[in-house]
């Protein structure tokens, strides 16, 4: 059940056009991920460092580059989100069907999983505002920290704790990435950045 | 070798914090060199250890005569990029940090990515490993886009979105074999040790499943086609002694990983099905980059596509997997770094005496030491005996004669020719004089002089080197 409304989560973040709501989705995601970790045998301290990071202190980071890149408008969007919804979608249900058992004992959490990690690739891709894009990036980390939940005595806290440094280092870089650009270009939206081609 | 192996990051780590130190300039830059040289020194002793001893593996580390090869262009490139790196520093100009601090955070990102780098080749698990090199990505995406003009911010941002990307499709790759080991009783971090992974008996369809997602998501890092689009923008917008270090070191240490993937799960996923992988890249890529090859390209765009067809040539020799391909991986991943990085430090006088030379074609350049570089890179590229490239995609050639691969051989050879053309004609209108044009000298050419001689010299000892590989103990030993 947990596992559905996280993914119903990460949906949201394909249909919504404002990057406040779906800093908003994010966060609620990570969190009642974050809680879901609590609630399994594991490090507690690592699953609340997990939870306290990636639902409040990459949020609030978000927020305040969205603070500090106001858009004149929102961004076009290269489709209408039903469009949206349904190539994402379709991704996430092609990539289950294919997806053989993992021997994990819960079939429907390892299919959340990977279709929320599908979820998360579709958002980088389909979305324009630099910030969706980095957004799209940590649901992809989050359906992999829910596969990671399923995995038989639980991930290596290690490796927890270093995917989410490395993520904490990519969303931070990003950040500085997408003030970066709205300083250059007025705006956030990533479909301007083509002058590179050959 | 242990201590040793541990310790090298930790010098480039201390060495980066001393050239942040300087409070001047100047002073910082003096430390650069210094903590450029003991970097080198250092990881260029382990690189000597692991060539000559015994392969070591332990839980956390595994040092064998890939690692050598690795440690040795990433101590060496590392070490030339932190050497012409003031001089790029003194003309840089424009900077996306302010200028007091933008010395500092170019020293701290360039060690920090340096450092990372040399953990690659002889961290001993695959989950350590894919750690690290998620975070080459955040350091190096900061140094591309240095400049903070638009085209390095475009270049940085498809980077970094790109090749994390990739990396999360290889990450869940990674928790499939975890899963995998867990069914059958091993958990925790050491279950992803290579050599735990070797001698698991995986479910074969998750683990072709996690072979493939781990693949193809190291393929977007080391920039395979077709997944390569970072790559040329990156290579061509970073500053160029960290282009340098992105297309010599970066590109064939996460070969060598996606390597040693292949050699962990070759036995679940069968030997057939782990090469093909491997070979379709390689191909891909080849033939991907000959078109781009042809095109009146600026330089450093020009070197970048190059570096798509040479990690191409790379991936197919592993994918071949003989021991004639393994001799010329060795001889391509050195021969490469040293003529690539070679021609990236020529652009450097280029850029700075005419910085709309990063924007067009190669042109009216003779008769001037960067002339010198350009030419001895270039025809090294191209695989012109005596360039040791010539020698080892001969190797790898045979070693796909040798795996059974005819057609593949047959097929990569012709667009290795076409590449070789490529290459030569984007010499000759670069480097030879339009008519009644004059080279200007570039300043700071000395230095490119003293690399000329040195990245030259060590190409040539190469060729003779590699005459000594094949059916040696140390390319027996990775099989």
């Amino acid at each position: 059940m947990t596992a559905s409304v996280i993914l119903a989560l990460g949906l949201g973040v394909v249909l919504v056009r404002r990057r406040s709501f779906a800093i908003a989705l994010v966060s609620v995601q990570s969190l009642a991920l974050g809680l879901l970790a609590l609630d399994h045998d594991g490090e507690l301290f690592v699953a609340g460092l997990v939870l306290l990071v990636k639902a409040l202190a990459l949020p609030a980071l978000l927020v305040a580059v969205l603070r500090r890149t106001r858009e004149p408008r929102l961004v076009a969007a290269a489709a209408g989100p039903l469009v949206r919804l349904a190539g994402t979608a379709a991704a996430a249900a092609l990539a289950v069907v294919l997806l053989p058992p993992l021997a994990t004992g819960d079939i429907h959490a390892e299919r959340m999983a990977v279709a929320l990690v599908v979820v998360g690739l579709s958002i980088v891709v389909a979305r324009r505002p630099a910030l969706f894009q980095l957004l799209g990036l940590i649901v992809a980390e989050n359906g992999l920290s829910l596969l990671a939940l399923s995995v038989p005595g639980g991930l290596s806290y290690v490796i927890e704790l270093g995917a989410l440094f490395d993520l904490a280092l990519v969303v931070v870089v990003a950040s500085f990435f997408t003030r970066g650009i709205h300083g250059e270009l007025g705006t956030g939206d990533t479909e301007l950045l083509r002058g590179l081609r050959d | 070798m242990t201590e040793l192996a541990l310790l090298v990051p930790l010098i480039a780590l201390a060495g980066g914090a001393l050239a942040c130190l300087g409070r001047t300039p100047a002073a910082a830059d003096r430390l650069n060199v210094v903590a450029a040289l003991v970097t080198a020194a250092a990881a260029l002793t382990l690189a000597a250890l692991a060539l000559t001893g015994e392969e070591l593996r332990t839980r956390w580390l595994q040092v064998d005569g890939a690692s050598g090869v690795l440690l040795a262009v990433i101590a060496v490139v590392g070490l030339c990029s932190a050497l012409v790196s003031p001089a790029f520093l003194r003309t840089a100009g424009r900077s996306w940090f302010t200028a007091a601090r933008s010395r500092r955070a170019y020293y701290a990102a360039l060690y920090v990515f340096w450092a990372a780098l040399m953990v690659v080749p002889v961290a001993g698990n695959l989950a350590v490993v894919w750690l690290v090199v998620e975070g080459t990505t955040g350091a190096s995406a900061l140094l591309v886009a240095f400049s903070g003009r638009r085209e390095a911010l475009e270049a940085g941002w498809k980077y970094l979105v790109l090749t994390t990307l990739g990396l999360s499709v290889a990450l869940l790759g990674i928790v499939i074999l975890a899963i995998g080991q867990a069914g059958l009783g091993e958990t925790g971090l050491h279950a992803l040790d290579w050599t735990a992974l070797e001698r698991a008996a995986l479910e074969h369809d998750a683990a072709l499943l996690a072979f493939v997602l781990i693949i193809a998501g190291l393929a977007t890092k080391i920039g395979l086609a077709p997944v390569h689009n970072w790559l040329p923008d990156a290579h061509s917008e970073a500053p160029a002694p960290i282009s340098a270090l992105l297309s010599a070191a970066l590109l064939p240490s996460v070969a060598l990983v996606a390597w040693r993937v292949k050699t962990a799960l070759e036995a679940a996923v069968g030997p057939g099905a782990a090469g093909a992988m491997f070979i379709g890249f390689g191909l891909a890529s080849i033939i991907v980059a000959v078109p781009f090859l042809w095109r009146p390209l600026p330089f450093k765009r020009l070197l970048a596509y190059s570096s798509l067809e040479h990690m191409g040539v790379i991936a197919l020799g592993i994918g071949f997997g003989t021991s004639l391909a393994i001799a010329g991986v060795l001889v391509h991943v050195a021969g490469h770094a040293l003529a690539k990085s070679l021609g990236f430090y020529a652009a450097l006088p280029l850029l700075r005496a005419d910085p709309e030379a990063g924007s067009r074609p190669l042109a009216g350049v003779a008769a001037s030491p960067t002339a010198t570089a350009i030419t001895v890179s270039l025809i090294a590229l191209a695989g012109l005996p005596p360039s040791p490239l010539f020698v080892s995609e001969v190797l790898i050639a045979l070693g796909g004669v040798q795996a059974g691969e005819t057609a593949v051989v047959t097929v990569a050879v012709v667009a290795l020719a076409l590449g070789f053309l490529g290459l030569l004609h984007a010499l000759f209108d670069g480097v030879l004089p339009e008519a009644g044009s004059r080279s200007r000298p570039h300043r700071g050419e000395r230095q490119l002089v003293a690399l000329t001689w040195t990245l030259g010299t060590g190409l040539l000892a190469l060729t003779v080197a590699s005459a000594l590989l094949p059916g040696s103990a140390l390319v027996e030993a990775l099989l």
